[in-house]
C-alpha cells in the first residue's frame, strides 16, 4: 500500500521531548552510582578513617561476598523469579569443598585421603550449580511459585551442609592425624591483593565482567530478559520458558558456590550457617542497583554497585560510632527509600 | 440543570504531552445533553488519551474543561464521577470472584440499619439497573462464570447504576453479537432522550449512521473536524482518519495454490474440538470462522504447539508432527500473530529485540546475539512498514497497537516463516493500519507462502480469503469458496 504521510509532520510529533527522554534515562541507569559516590563523599567528609586504603579495601573484601551472591541473583530476578536459597547454596558449596580437601574420607570401606584441593573445588562447585538447577526444574516441571521452592531448598540445603560438616567448623579439631589444613592459595584468595586490590574483589569483578557480557550478548541472556518482561510472549515467540528457568537458577548456585569458596579463604574456615540472611542482602542489592524486582528491566552492574551501597552503608555508620540496634534500622530504611524513589521515578515516565 | 441540546461538555485547546509523543495537539471538542457524539481516530490517533483525561485519570497539559458550562480546573476520578461522567473502559475492569451485584454496586452496597449490608436491597437495585438494559442476568450470579459479552454488560451496567449523565464508551461493541449490540443501541436511545450525552468510541465505521448524532475524528493527535453522522459517507470518513484515500481495504495478487503446506487428520482437543481434516497450502490464505467458542482459539494454539491435542494428527510438509512448544513449531516454519498483541510482545524491550526474539529459538543458549542484523532489519522494517514512530530504541509498550503489530509481523517475516496463522490480524487496530496488515498478508502468500486466518470478522474473511471452513460447537460445519463467502453463509453455517 502506498504511504505518503507528511513525514516532516510526524517527526515534529515525535521529536519535542527526547532529550528530556534521554536524560530521564541516563538517570535511570545510573542512578544508583550517583547515589553510591555520593554516599562515599558525605562519609569523607564526616569521617576521617573512611577514605583510607585500609578501610576502602576493607569495605570492598567484604562487600565481595554478597555482591557475588547478587550478580546471581540479578538473573533469577530478571526473570520474574527469587532465589532464597543462595546463602544456603554457599555455605552448602563451601562445606563440601572445605571438607573434602582437608579431611580423609572413606566411601564404600575404601579409604580416600583428603582431595586435592582443586578436584574438591570444583566439586563445590558442581554442588552449587546441582543445586540451583533443582530450584529451577521443580519451578519449571511443576509450576510451583519460586518463593515457595527457593524457601524449601533454602532450609534443605542447610541441613545438608549441617549434616556434611557434622555441625562443626571446618578445618575441625575433631578431624584426627590425617586433616589437612586449607591450602594458601585459597586463603590468599579470600584475603591477599593483587596492587593493593583485595583478590576476592577482583573475583567478582570479573564474574560480573562475565555475566554482563552473557546477558547483553548470547540468546541466554535475551532469553532471560524476555522471561521476565512476559512469560506468555517469551513463549509464543519461541524462547523456551523452562530451560532458561533451569539455566538462571543453576548460574544463581554457580556464583553462590563461587561466593562460598571465596569465602572460606578469607574465614579460613568454613561452616554450616555461614552467611545467614545474606539471601535478603543480595535480593536488596539487585532491587537497590535497580533490576526492577517483577523481572524484564535491570543488570549486573548494577547488582554489584547495589552491594556496594549497603557495604558503604554498614561500614559508615560503624564508623560513625552508630549503635547496631539503629543500623538495622537505618540499613532497612534505605532499601524501602531507594525502592521507593525508583517506582516513583519509573511511574513518572512511563505515564 | 441542563435541557437537551445544551452543551453538557466541551473542551477548548486541550494538550497533553508524554515522552517523546505530543498525543493531544490543542484539541476542541463539546458533548450537548442527549446526543451520541461518536469519536473516531486511528490507534494512537488520541483517543484513549483524551477519554482518560475526562476521566480524570490524566491531567492535561494545557487548555480548558467546561461541564455544564462551568469551568473544571482539576478533573480528577472523583470529580469526574461527582460531575456524574461514567466511563465504560475497552478492558473489563471487574472483580471476577464477585457477583454481578458486587460489582454493579461496588462502592456503593446499601446497607442496613446497622450498617451490614443490605443484600436484598443491592439484588433489587442490581436487577432494576440490569433491566433497564434489558439484560435477565441473575445478580447472584459469580462475574468470573460469565461469557465475555455477559460481563461486557456488567460493566455498562455498573456506570448506569451511578445515573451519569455524561457517559463515555470506549469499543462497547467489540464483544457483543449482533443481538447484543442491537439492544445497547436501544438503551443507548432510552439514555440520550432523557438528556444523557455520550461519547462513542469505535472502530466499525458502519455504527456511526446507526448510533450515531455527530462523529469527530482525530488524528495524530489533532482534531480533523466535526460532521453530522447521519449521512456522511464511510470513504470520506476514512480518509479523514488516515489523511488520504485507501481505495481498498483487501487486495489479491496470488497466483495459483502450490503444494500442501500443513494438514490436520483427525484433530481433536478434548473438550474444543473434535476430528478436524483440513488442508492448506502454500500460495493460498485459508479462513477459519466461528463464533466465540467454536473452537478456532483453541485449534489455533494446538496447530502452534501451545496446547497439546488429544488425538489426530498435524503433518507440515507430508510429515507428521509432534509439537512440544512453539519452538518446535517454529522450527517448522510456522508463525502465529496471536490474538492478543500483549501475549505476543515484551513490553520493555524495543521493537528490535521483540523482533528478533524468533529468531533465537532453534539456537543453543550460548549462541551469540546477532546484533547487527538485528539492527539492519528493524531501521528496514520501519522504512518499509511504516512503523511509527520510528525509534528503533523506545520500548514497545510505547507503540500503538496497529505498530505493534507491524513488530509481530516483522518478527516472522524476518525468520523466513513459510506458514503463518493469523488469529484475528486486525483486532483492535484501525483502518489504516489494517489495509497494511492485509496487503502484507497477500504479498506473503502471493509470495508462497500458506496463510491460516481465524477471524470473526465475514467481511474480512470474504475480502481475504481463497478458503474458509467455518467451524460450529468444535466441528467442522462447512468449507467455503470465496465467491460464497459472505455475511449471511457465513453466520448460517456457524450458528
Amino acid at each position: 500500500m502506498a504511504t505518503t504521510e507528511p513525514s516532516s509532520d510526524k517527526a515534529a510529533r515525535y521529536s519535542g521531548t527526547t532529550r528530556k527522554d534521554t536524560l530521564n534515562r541516563w538517570l535511570t541507569r545510573s542512578g544508583p552510582l550517583l547515589a553510591l559516590l555520593a554516599m562515599c563523599l558525605i562519609l569523607s567528609l564526616v569521617s576521617p578513617f573512611f577514605f583510607t586504603t585500609d578501610n576502602i579495601t576493607n569495605i570492598t573484601r567484604q562487600t565481595a561476598f554478597v555482591a557475588l551472591l547478587a550478580i546471581g541473583q540479578t538473573f533469577v530476578i530478571l526473570t520474574g523469579g527469587i532465589d532464597l536459597s543462595v546463602a544456603a547454596i554457599a555455605a552448602l558449596s563451601a562445606c563440601v569443598a572445605a571438607v573434602l580437601m582437608t579431611q580423609p574420607i572413606e566411601l564404600f570401606g575404601i579409604g580416600l585421603g583428603p582431595f586435592p584441593p582443586v578436584l574438591a573445588m570444583l566439586i563445590g562447585v558442581l554442588v552449587g550449580v546441582m543445586a540451583g538447577a533443582f530450584n529451577g526444574i521443580i519451578i519449571a516441571r511443576f509450576g510451583v511459585p519460586d518463593f515457595i521452592v527457593t524457601l524449601g531448598t533454602m532450609t534443605i540445603l542447610r541441613g545438608l551442609a549441617l549434616l556434611v560438616t557434622g555441625g562443626f567448623p571446618v578445618p575441625s579439631f575433631r578431624a584426627g592425624p590425617d586433616a589437612v589444613p586449607l591450602p594458601d592459595f585459597l586463603i590468599w584468595a579470600g584475603t591477599g591483593s593483587i596492587f593493593g586490590i583485595p583478590v576476592a574483589a577482583l573475583i567478582a569483578l570479573l564474574v560480573m565482567a562475565i555475566a554482563w557480557w552473557v546477558l547483553r550478548y548470547t540468546a541466554f541472556g535475551r532469553a532471560t530478559f524476555a522471561v521476565g518482561g512476559n512469560r506468555q510472549a517469551a513463549r509464543i515467540a519461541g524462547i523456551k520458558v523452562g530451560q532458561t528457568k533451569v539455566l538462571v537458577y543453576a548460574v544463581s548456585g554457580l556464583c553462590a558456590a563461587i561466593a562460598g569458596i571465596v569465602m572460606v579463604g578469607r574465614l579460613s574456615s568454613a561452616n554450616a550457617l555461614m552467611g545467614e540472611g545474606d539471601e535478603l542482602r543480595s535480593i536488596a542489592s539487585v532491587v537497590v542497583g535497580g533490576t526492577h524486582l517483577f523481572g524484564g528491566q535491570g543488570g549486573v552492574v548494577g547488582s554489584v554497585i547495589g552491594a556496594l551501597i549497603i557495604g558503604v552503608l554498614g561500614n559508615g555508620l560503624n564508623l560513625l560510632d552508630v549503635s547496631p540496634f539503629w543500623q538495622r534500622i537505618a540499613q532497612g530504611a534505605v532499601i524501602i527509600l531507594v525502592v521507593v524513589l525508583d517506582y516513583w521515578r519509573r511511574s513518572d515516565s512511563q505515564k | 440543570m441542563v435541557a437537551p441540546g445544551d452543551t453538557a461538555l466541551s473542551l477548548r485547546d486541550i494538550d497533553k504531552v508524554f515522552p517523546g509523543v505530543k498525543a493531544l495537539d490543542s484539541v476542541s471538542f463539546d458533548l450537548r445533553a442527549g446526543e451520541v457524539h461518536v469519536l473516531l481516530g486511528e490507534n494512537g490517533a488520541g483517543k484513549s488519551t483524551l477519554m482518560k483525561i475526562l476521566s480524570g485519570i490524566y491531567a492535561p497539559d494545557g487548555g480548558e474543561i467546561r461541564i455544564g458550562g462551568e469551568p473544571v480546573p482539576r478533573l480528577t476520578p472523583e470529580t469526574a464521577s461527582a460531575h456524574r461522567i461514567g466511563m465504560v473502559h475497552q478492558e473489563l475492569c471487574l472483580v471476577p470472584q464477585m457477583s454481578v451485584a458486587e460489582n454493579i454496586l461496588l462502592g456503593q452496597m446499601p446497607k442496613t440499619g446497622l450498617g451490614a449490608i443490605d443484600w436484598p436491597q443491592a439484588r433489587r437495585l442490581a436487577s432494576k439497573v440490569l433491566d433497564r438494559l434489558g439484560v435477565s442476568l441473575d445478580p447472584k450470579r459469580e462475574v468470573g462464570e460469565l461469557e465475555v459479552a455477559e460481563q461486557q454488560l456488567v460493566e455498562i451496567a455498573k456506570v448506569l447504576s451511578r445515573e451519569p449523565r455524561i457517559i463515555l464508551l470506549d469499543e462497547p461493541t467489540s464483544a457483543l453479537s449482533d443481538a447484543e449490540r442491537h439492544r445497547l443501541f436501544d438503551v443507548i436511545k432510552t439514555l440520550t432522550q432523557e438528556g444523557v450525552g455520550i461519547i462513542y468510541i469505535s472502530h466499525h465505521l458502519s455504527e456511526v449512521p446507526m448510533i450515531g448524532d455527530r462523529v469527530s475524528v482525530l488524528r495524530d493527535g489533532k482534531m480533523v473536524g466535526t460532521l453530522p453522522a447521519r449521512d456522511v459517507p464511510e470513504a470520506e470518513l476514512v480518509t479523514m482518519m488516515v489523511g488520504r484515500a485507501v481505495e481498498s481495504q483487501f487486495q489479491r495478487h496470488r497466483g495459483e495454490p502450490k503444494a500442501t503446506a500443513l494438514e490436520a487428520r483427525g484433530l481433536s482437543l478434548r473438550g474444543h474440538f473434535d476430528n478436524l481434516d483440513f488442508k492448506v497450502r502454500y500460495g493460498e490464505v485459508l479462513g477459519i470462522f466461528g463464533l466465540m467458542g467454536a473452537g478456532q482459539a483453541e485449534l489455533v494454539r494446538v496447530l502452534f504447539g501451545l496446547t497439546r491435542p488429544t488425538a489426530g494428527q498435524l503433518l507440515v510438509d507430508g510429515e507428521p508432527q509432534n509439537f512440544t512448544g512453539p519452538s518446535d513449531a517454529i522450527a517448522k516454519g510456522l508463525a502465529l500473530i496471536y490474538r492478543d498483541r500483549r501475549e505476543s510482545l515484551v513490553p520493555l524491550m524495543p521493537p528490535g529485540p521483540n523482533m528478533s526474539l524468533a529468531w533465537l529459538s532453534d539456537k543453543p543458549p550460548w549462541a551469540r546475539l546477532e546484533r547487527a542484523r538485528e539492527r539492519d532489519e528493524i531501521k528496514n522494517y520501519i522504512g518499509s512498514m511504516n512503523i511509527e514512530p520510528p525509534l528503533p530504541d523506545r520500548e514497545i509498550m510505547f507503540f500503538s497497537g496497529g505498530n505493534q503489530q507491524k513488530v509481530v509481523l516483522s518478527r516472522w517475516m524476518s525468520s523466513g516463516s513459510r506458514i503463518l496463522i493469523f488469529d484475528e490480524p486486525a483486532r483492535g487496530i484501525d483502518v489504516g493500519a489494517k489495509a497494511q496488515v492485509f496487503a502484507l498478508m497477500d504479498g506473503l502468500a502471493a509470495e508462497g507462502a500458506a496463510i491460516i486466518m481465524v477471524s470473526s470478522e465475514p467481511a474480512e474473511l470474504s475480502g481475504m480469503a481463497d478458503r474458509t471452513l467455518v467451524m460450529r460447537k468444535g466441528q467442522l460445519a462447512t468449507q467455503l469458496m470465496n465467491e460464497h463467502t459472505n455475511h449471511q453463509t457465513l453466520l448460517s453455517h456457524a450458528g
